[in-house]
């Protein structure tokens, strides 16, 4: 019975979340983005090459493998990352109650990456011999515990340093980044030449590594914190009365601190793991999203995805064509496209307000 | 008699105690019947707001035992009982300035399947004088206004049950008397019309001898009076604020009291 009640509100929040005005625009600014992503790169697609790719009997043209191999399943990858850092981030500051807390600011991402640093000097330095598919998981499995460790320690230590203060939650972000940074540090000066090419790539962050499997995984996994999520937006919203006022409202704030927590950091730990440190879309993306809809977690949370997909897809065809055939790292061009972007919206606020 | 009395408690507390950093406070014990008007008085850090806090069940009891609607208060799972006891508190801010409608409707929140939720959210805010600031912006607004919203909050909270329980701490004091006094009586009349109990944390000896007919006196951490207000005399509120006061009958016969400046001498 009351799954189904369940589900009702659930379909008509889904529907009335979709159906507003600035969605249809996002998702067409989305489609955009996937076009010029999908036709812009180094080596040139003609529409013949996308005929190809759907006929069997003829074999792939060099453009259809480009765009089959490497290019599609990379837009998708961008965009599925991008939704998920623009997830944890809208969550991140709905939990915290706080438009400032974002996962890359209170060290979740590099503790995160801390861990995946470790992984690769120590286990590999260890000379164990980790069979291949494993290697998949390893990486994830380690930034996934790191971005835990982190989201754990953030959640006991702020809140026994400082009590519900905005600045010592801010402060032990800075001193876990640091922390974090520092281990990092280590791990590049221990690092043989092949590790510190892969470490590199976690602290620049990087698309390049986007495939049909990972699409597929992170798809799923996208799938089902969406489907976990859902049923949180509402009690998210009852946060912001302070923790106390949600518990008289009816909302076991314990477990859902626990259940938001292990979301943003199953999150950012596999965008980490998989892409390395890609900063301030977690920032940027619940912020414009509150600028169009408002602070309404049922409409922030799913549009805050749809604007960090479209935001790291933005920034990852850039990063693909600027300086054609070489390639930037996207995590170079989220913090320039995104920080002025910021600036720029601040001023308006303040304006306007 | 006795017993029939017994399954009509709202909330009963027998000699409960209750820790709070390295302070004990307690024992309390007394009963709150449907419909009761009780006022908390006593000296500020005394332990009035830790009271509230054991019967919002944010303390956990060290000893004795708290009953609300035939049920441990520690057995009630939250939902159920957000839908029979709401908490007006004293500070009045939320985060992210969302809109007042969703503040008022965030009352209501653990209700899963919540048809009439609009139109209570409506009528909550009107009873509240809160009808006018729908539509904007929690944090736009001022002192006053925030606390009308959230008044109304706790009114759609409690809005479509009856012989609840309302618990009030104090969020009144920083406004004007004017508006003070039209928001006690929508809390009165919200209370009356559905057979809510209120308790409220009152600073203001007068408000609490005007507006409700029990006062519970609280002092150095425990309990030391249960009265009903026409038995409250001046000596008893002199030794619990350890001031000497001075009151005055108005023509409708009502006590005001304030504090004197004569010294009196101690005996």
């Amino acid at each position: 019975m009351s799954t189904s009640i369940g589900a009702i509100s659930l379909t008509s929040r889904l529907t009335t979340g979709l159906l507003n005005r600035p969605v249809w625009f996002l998702w067409l600014v989305l489609l955009l983005c996937f076009w010029v992503a999908a036709w812009a790169g180094a080596v040139p697609v003609t529409a013949d090459d996308w005929r190809v790719l759907w006929r069997q009997d003829e074999p792939l043209t060099s453009g259809a493998y480009v765009l089959w191999h490497l290019r599609l399943p990379r837009t998708l990858f961008a965009a599925l990352v991008g939704a998920a850092l623009g997830l944890s981030g809208a969550l991140t500051q709905g939990l915290f109650r706080n438009p400032l807390a974002d996962p890359g600011l209170l060290g979740v991402t590099s503790g995160a990456a801390c861990a995946a640093a470790l992984t690769i000097v120590v286990l590999a330095g260890s000379g164990m011999d980790i069979p291949v598919a494993w290697r998949f998981w390893i990486l994830p499995l380690a930034a996934f515990a790191g971005a835990v460790g982190v989201c754990l320690l953030l959640d006991t230590v702020a809140r026994w340093l400082t009590a519900d203060s905005i600045a010592g939650l801010l402060l032990t972000g800075i001193a876990l980044n640091a922390l974090a940074a520092a281990i990092i540090g280590l791990c590049t000066y221990l690092a043989t030449d092949e590790q510190l090419r892969s470490l590199t790539f976690w602290t620049l962050g990087s698309l390049a590594g986007g495939s049909w499997p990972l699409v597929a995984v992170l798809s799923l996994l996208l799938l089902t914190a969406i489907w976990y999520v859902w049923r949180l937006v509402g009690a998210m919203n009852a946060l912001a009365l302070g923790e106390a006022a949600a518990a008289h409202v009816g909302i076991h704030v314990r477990h859902l601190r626990r259940r938001v927590i292990i979301l943003v950091a199953l999150l950012c730990g596999f965008s980490v793991a998989w892409c390395g440190v890609i900063g301030f879309i977690g920032l940027v993306a619940p912020h414009i999203v509150r600028l169009i809809v408002g602070p309404d977690q049922r409409r922030l949370v799913p549009l805050a995805m749809l604007v960090g997909a479209i935001i790291l897809l933005v920034a990852d065809t850039t990063a693909r064509i600027v300086a054609i055939p070489a390639e930037i790292p996207v995590g170079i061009f989220t913090a320039l496209l995104g920080a002025p972007f910021f600036l720029a919206l601040l001023t308006s606020v303040r304006k306007s307000g | 008699m006795s017993h029939a009395q017994q399954d009509t408690h709202i909330l009963s507390l027998d000699r409960v105690t209750v820790t709070l950093g390295q302070r004990t406070f307690g024992p309390f014990s007394f009963v709150i019947q449907p419909g009761e008007r009780i006022a908390v008085l006593g000296p500020s850090g005394a332990g009035k707001s830790t009271l509230l806090k054991l019967l919002a069940r944010e303390l956990v009891p060290l000893s004795g035992q708290a009953i609300f609607c035939q049920q441990p208060l520690k057995d009630w799972a939250l939902p159920d009982l957000s839908r029979r006891r709401a908490i007006l508190p004293q500070s009045h801010e939320v985060a992210f300035g969302l809109p007042v409608d969703l503040v008022i409707g965030l009352g209501r929140v653990a209700r899963m399947h919540d048809p009439s939720l609009a139109s209570i959210v409506r009528q909550a805010a009107e009873q509240a004088c809160a009808a006018h600031l729908l539509g904007r912006r929690f944090d736009t607004l001022s002192g006053g206004e925030k606390a009308r919203v959230q008044m109304a909050r706790v009114f759609a909270q409690l809005w479509d049950v009856e012989q609840g329980l309302l618990l009030v701490d104090e969020p009144l004091a920083a406004l004007d008397p004017g508006l003070q006094f039209s928001l006690m009586e929508a809390i009165y009349t919200f209370a009356a019309n559905r057979g809510h109990a209120i308790l409220a944390i009152l600073h203001d000896i007068n408000q609490a001898l005007q507006g409700f007919e029990r006062l519970i006196f609280i002092k150095h951490g425990a309990m030391v009076g249960d009265y009903h207000t026409p038995h409250v005399t001046l000596p008893l509120l002199e030794a619990l604020y350890n001031v000497n006061l001075a009151a005055a009958v108005t023509e409708d016969g009502e006590m005001i009291v304030a504090p004197s400046l004569k010294r009196k001498a101690v005996a």
